[in-house]
């Protein structure tokens, strides 16, 4: 016979629902809202991820994923996943002190709420943030969508102790599956942003600036209606080169962007990384060593001293 | 399509969960269906990295992604208790547990009411205690029997006025007879049962008859038989059928009748936890549980060797096996013996279920009886297929999937599930 193993306190019972259930809807949006939350309105705000005695090496970590229509289902999908992200990255210890920042992203040139973007947390508030996104559903059809607007944010609206103390460049993912605009234009950020800019601020320049302080990376999920199109890769490929990933399946994001961190922050490496996976029951395994390849390739090459060279006779690499 | 049936023929804890999550790990399995019991249940596994989780709602397969749980109508559903259990599972690796759950509507709500009444009633016994968990599974079907028509179920979450009203007259009614109970006001108590209903998939009677011709599934029982609450040694029995006999009748509604392989749980050495008889106890057995410590409503985990009266009575029973899983055959060692019949007894019958001033009048004849050992055996799977007249078809050496092996083909895995 059994004992009473699990905590049957009704106080409990329903914070714990209340966080769960957070997740796994677009309250603000399915209520019918169809203008900005203002907990993440971008107008004239500021981001900051700064340390605390609770939380003294704060890594900075921002997902912005694009919410229009050609998204299908994913910003759905990704609402349910993320909140695991948090504590994937704690239990894991891939980076200390992680706080995240959600947002959203639509196009300016048509929607009703082109840019949200929440705080930066370190506890279950960042679920909030998400259960407050406006769902555009919209799109203009022509396979472009505002994110020079959200990278413009990101490089002139944060502010990370991350940075400024140990001038370590903060993790930002963007989800999506279309181009960005060549521009970001003045007209747009003064509505949408407040900035007063003198003209336009081209893609590149608002690229260089949001690397500068934020490693970025551009993750095209499954399931949108672009994926796999080698005109959106190539796009991004051009602009961050291998820090553009197609991830095959949805269910895999956190672990993808979990593991892209623990890779970053030298924490591990991708067979460390996916042997974790596989310990926690993850099936996602597959899809993250396929996604990551590169990046992992890529980061061996940096750390390694002497010239990578080719045994070939013995099928040894050795760096 | 052939599903599975495991219950327990001894008094619970004789490893029903690591032999379910067994099933799964072999196998594709589509979901695991609870026939009985309900929060108190609590089947440990362990998964070969260490982790582990004491399944007491969710099915003992959700270790093994894709796998889904379904409460049927006849469990009795704590949704206070699952909110914790899903948090602890989502630690160890499962954070989807609750996107994997299904509900009947029509299940039998626990709540802390029904909690209180039942610690009330247990402590009011004083020495003579039934060996209640605390939880309230027991109170809550006797109130859904003594008013079938306003006991709270699954169901009235959705509708928070019919709730309320619901968990008032409960209280009333359990106030009227105990005096005050330590529980919160019904006000506190709707938030946690509505976030339930808005959080968990409440269905009806077709999801399960989908669910069985959709794949392979695992029906997992809760307790023991010899704790049936007509067939056991009565009143040191729960409020639940711990036979077959929910599992056959949910598979008949769902136009499947007999289709399930009918496994039989026995753990070599025999253990109960809590007061009732248990004829072959030896406390110099040097043993411990490690998922079993002695707890306030329980007292000591009990051990004692093999009984195989008691488990043959529990066989009979239960209508039959077509296979026996054999548990803990690493306990195996010449301390250890095998009872097959007390001193003035050799079989025990089942008599026709409800009858319980017979039941009664066999528990004191048990309290009375004493053990009749043999030597041990030297093949122990040979022994209790011998003695129960049935087939050890899996016998387990340890904790995890990997310590369990399969014997003859009824749970061979299959080709496909074994590349896999």
């Amino acid at each position: 016979m059994g004992s009473g193993t699990w905590s049957t306190d009704v106080y409990d019972a329903a914070d714990r629902y209340r966080r769960s259930t957070g997740r796994s809807a677009f309250s603000y949006s399915d209520s019918g809202a169809r203008t900005v939350h203002p907990a993440l309105d971008p107008r004239d705000a500021m981001r900051e991820s700064r340390d605390s005695d609770e939380h003294p090496q704060s890594t900075p970590v921002a997902v912005l994923f694009d919410v229009t229509g050609s998204m299908g289902n994913v910003p759905r999908v990704l609402q349910t996943k993320l909140p695991q992200l948090l504590g994937l990255l704690q239990r894991q210890g891939y980076a200390t002190d992680p706080q995240i920042m959600f947002g959203a992203i639509g196009d300016a040139t048509c929607d009703r709420v082109p840019l949200q973007v929440g705080q930066f947390e370190s506890d279950n508030r960042m679920d909030d943030d998400l259960g407050r996104i406006v769902l555009e559903g919209g799109g203009g059809g022509q396979m472009t969508e505002s994110y020079e607007l959200a990278m413009y944010f990101m490089a002139r609206h944060t502010r990370t102790d991350s940075w400024e103390k140990r001038g370590r460049r903060g993790y930002l993912f963007v989800i999506g599956d279309e181009l960005a605009y060549p521009r970001a234009k003045a007209r747009e950020v003064a509505g949408l942003i407040g900035d007063n800019l003198a003209e336009d601020v081209p893609l590149r320049q608002v690229v260089d600036e949001v690397t500068r302080c934020w490693d970025t990376y551009y993750l095209l999920p499954a399931g949108s209606h672009y994926a796999g199109n080698a005109k959106v890769l190539d796009f991004w490929r051009d602009l961050l080169g291998q820090n553009a990933v197609v991830l095959d399946d949805l269910d895999a994001v956190c672990e993808t962007i979990a593991l892209t961190i623990g890779l970053g922050e030298q924490a591990i490496d991708l067979d460390e990384g996916l042997r974790d996976l596989d310990r926690a029951g993850s099936a996602a395994t597959g899809t993250v060593s396929k996604a990551l390849a590169r990046l992992d390739r890529r980061r061996r090459a940096e750390v390694s001293t002497l010239p990578a060279f080719r045994d070939t006779a013995g099928e040894v690499t050795r760096l | 399509m052939r599903h599975v049936a495991v219950v327990d023929l001894g008094y619970g804890d004789a490893g029903k969960g690591t032999v379910v999550d067994w099933l799964c790990a072999t196998r594709p399995v589509h979901t695991v269906v609870r026939f009985n019991g309900g929060a108190q249940a609590a089947h440990n596994v362990v998964l070969r990295d260490g982790r582990h989780h004491t399944f007491a709602q969710f099915g003992a397969g959700s270790f093994h992604p894709g796998v889904r749980t379904h409460l049927s109508r006849h469990v009795v559903v704590d949704p206070l208790a699952l909110a914790a259990e899903a948090d602890h599972l989502a630690t160890v690796g499962v954070p989807d547990a609750l996107d994997r759950l299904t509900v009947d509507g029509r299940a039998l709500l626990a709540t802390p009411y029904h909690r209180a009444a039942n610690r009330a009633r247990e402590i009011a016994r004083g020495a003579d205690r039934h060996g209640s968990c605390g939880l309230g599974v027991g109170e809550t079907v006797a109130y859904g029997l003594a008013h079938p028509d306003e006991a709270p179920r699954v169901a009235d979450c959705r509708s928070p006025a019919l709730l309320r009203r619901r968990l008032t007259a409960l209280r009333d009614r359990l106030t009227v007879e105990l005096g005050q109970l330590d529980a919160p006001p019904v006000e506190d108590c709707l938030p946690a049962f509505t976030g339930f209903a808005g959080r968990v998939a409440i269905v009806d009677d077709t999801w399960l008859a989908g669910a069985l011709r959709a794949g392979t599934c695992v029906f997992e029982g809760a307790q023991g038989v010899l704790l049936d609450e007509w067939h056991g040694f009565h009143p040191y029995t729960t409020w639940s059928t711990t036979t077959f006999a929910n599992a056959d009748s949910l598979l008949a509604e769902a136009g499947q009748p007999g289709g399930a392989t009918r496994i039989g749980v026995l753990r070599l050495v025999t253990t109960r936890h809590g007061p009732g008889p248990l004829v072959t106890e030896d406390v110099n057995l040097p043993l411990a549980d490690p998922h079993n410590p002695t707890n306030p409503w329980q007292g000591l985990f009990r051990f004692g060797h093999f009984d195989a009266v008691a488990h043959r009575y529990a066989l009979a029973a239960a209508g039959g096996v077509d296979g026996l899983a054999l548990t803990h055959l690493d306990l195996a060692g010449p301390g250890l013996r095998i009872c097959r019949r007390y001193d003035t007894t050799d079989r025990l019958t089942p008599g026709p279920p409800g009858d319980l001033d017979r039941q009664a009048a066999l528990t004191a004849r048990l309290l009375r009886s004493r053990p009749v050992y043999d030597d041990p055996p030297s093949d122990w799977a040979e022994a209790v297929r011998a003695e129960l007249g049935a087939p050890v078809v899996l016998t387990s050496h340890g904790p995890t999937a990997s310590d369990k092996t399969p014997l003859g083909p009824l749970l061979a895995p299959p080709a496909l599930a074994r590349l896999a």
